[in-house]
């Protein structure tokens, strides 16, 4: 099966407010790393919420694998920027394990199967802890061995590291990008980070600020993996992508300064 | 965990549990002794030995227990109605519309207020003692679990419904355990309701019970009764949260915030 992701002229608002994201047409391939870049407020989340299911545009068209998205499904695993996400009550094996007990899966199939995404993200050691006990950055770890139990072909992540230290954070990113070398996941990747754009995503969609959102540009990143920040071509691209997107933070912030006044 | 410094801290705050104890035992004493009729307040020695009298009597158990049954069966049942009612209120906004203004309002309505009614409608008694103690039970813990059920993460609820969960497995998965905690303060709450409620409800003609005991001695004159209820209400009630708090945080700990 295809796992591509298809955005066809979507508009979105809640209820009659501004919308919110007006006439984005994207394509994500199948098997491509891309990412969403754009200032807060620009409506990223929003687009990672229609895909996911949670969320249905106002008009235009949302396509996972080719089908029209009638709501959330096992297709499409999601990681939550905040870890409030995970289950309190249950432990982290049992957290991971938690979408097997959703599908009925037996028991041992379920340790065995959480186990291995555990080692998976480099979370042994920790199974037995509850979430409350586990770092910010172990948290997130938490929550991909989750996404990734079911086996899903689609990720899409909203800014999932945004919340963590700087030195966790390009940790984190040096896994991903190792662990997805793998994996080969469709991945839809949300981010206001230019630097996490660059060192992740095969392509990059800048959004324009909102309301009334979409993508501005495409720029593909044709460096080699793993990719290093000091790199020229990384400062290069930084530059460039720095600057179409810095009108963007701009307006963003004139458009608040006007709401404030 | 336990820790040096908790141990140390704990015995402090005990020996400052007895040292209040002890100057309101002491002030006591002074005001009843200092009462121009000391029939009409008893000092804490006197009420101490009725105390004892009563004990030897067999009728202090008998009041006790007849009290603390009423308010286990009250409970019990007031408990597994608002849970109820909680559970469907936070999960249906139909629901939610249709109670929540009656809810609140028999909330802060006390159960004294029900007490002609209780009697006419269900006679003076065991039904109308225990019904009076399940409305004060109702309400709170329905509020409280209504709370619960609606403030559970909407990130735990997408989460779930992308694993391809049923409405009824993100029930009894997440909202179910989510909840807990908002249904062990409700319960807690509503505890300290009874306690308050069985004075009223043992207002209805009883044969036995603390408010019968607290009663009983007006007619007479015998103000030690009332000061021996007084005093076992207190303390019954007292220690009754302690076990219910410590037995609930123990057997239900995964399930509390932390």
């Amino acid at each position: 099966m295809s796992a591509d992701v298809t955005f066809r002229g979507v508009d979105f608002a809640f209820g009659t407010a501004q919308p919110v994201l007006k006439d984005l047409d994207f394509q994500v391939g199948n098997g491509e790393f891309f990412v969403l870049l754009g200032p807060s407020g620009c409506g990223k989340s929003t687009a990672l919420n229609l895909i996911a299911g949670f969320e249905f545009p106002t008009s235009g068209e949302v396509l996972a694998g080719g089908k029209r998205i009638e709501g959330a499904g096992r297709d499409r695993a999601v990681i939550f920027q905040d870890s409030d996400s995970l289950y309190g009550w249950l432990t982290v094996l049992d957290n991971i394990a938690f979408p097997l007990r959703v599908t009925g899966a037996p028991r041992p199939e379920r340790r065995e199967r959480a186990l291995a995404s555990v080692k998976l993200v480099g979370l042994h050691g920790h199974e037995g802890k509850y979430p409350a006990e586990l770092s910010g950055g172990m948290k997130q770890r938490a929550q991909l061995a989750r996404a990734l139990v079911l086996d899903s072909p689609i990720l899409l992540m909203d800014e999932p590291f945004a919340a963590l230290d700087a030195q966790t954070r390009s940790i984190l990113q040096d896994e991903l990008v190792q662990l997805n070398i793998h994996m080969k996941k469709t991945v839809l990747f949300i981010t206001h980070d230019i630097g996490e754009a660059i060192l992740l995503g095969d392509r990059v969609g800048i959004m324009r600020a909102g309301p009334a959102s979409a993508i501005k540009e495409f720029i593909d990143v044709r460096l080699p993996r793993p990719r290093r920040r000091g790199s020229a071509e990384f400062g290069e691209l930084y530059e460039r992508i720095g600057q179409s997107i810095s009108d963007e933070v701009r307006r963003a912030l004139q458009r608040e300064d006007s709401l404030l006044s | 965990m336990r820790t040096a410094a908790r141990d140390h801290h704990g015995r402090i705050s005990w020996f400052g549990y007895a040292a209040s104890l002890a100057a309101v035992l002491t002030l006591w004493q002074y005001g009843s002794s200092q009462a121009l009729i000391p029939l009409l307040f008893p000092s804490p020695i006197s009420t101490w030995r009725t105390a004892v009298h009563l004990a030897q009597e067999g009728r202090l158990v008998t009041d006790i227990a007849a009290s603390l049954q009423r308010i286990a069966i009250g409970f019990a049942i007031g408990c597994f109605l608002g849970v109820a009612l909680g559970i469907l209120m936070g999960s249906f906004r139909t629901v939610r519309l249709l109670f929540e203004p009656y809810v609140q309002f028999f909330r802060s309505l006390p159960a004294l207020a029900w007490i002609p009614a209780a009697m006419v409608w269900l006679g003076t008694g065991e039904e109308s003692k225990v019904a009076l103690l399940v409305y004060t039970t109702v309400f709170v813990i329905a509020l409280n679990t209504m709370i619960g059920v609606s403030s559970v993460p909407l990130n735990q609820l997408r989460a779930a419904r992308t694993f391809g969960a049923t409405r009824w497995q993100l029930f009894y998965m997440i909202k179910a355990p989510a909840t807990v905690s908002y249904m062990l303060t409700g319960m807690r709450l509503a505890m300290g309701n009874c306690f308050a409620t069985i004075i009223a409800a043992e207002l209805l003609a009883p044969k036995a019970g603390i408010g019968y005991l607290i009663f009983s001695s007006r007619s007479w004159m015998q103000t030690e009764f009332a000061f021996v209820g007084i005093v076992i209400l207190g303390v019954l009630g007292l220690l009754v949260d302690r076990i219910f708090h410590l037995a609930t945080t123990r057997a239900f700990a995964r399930y509390l915030p932390r």
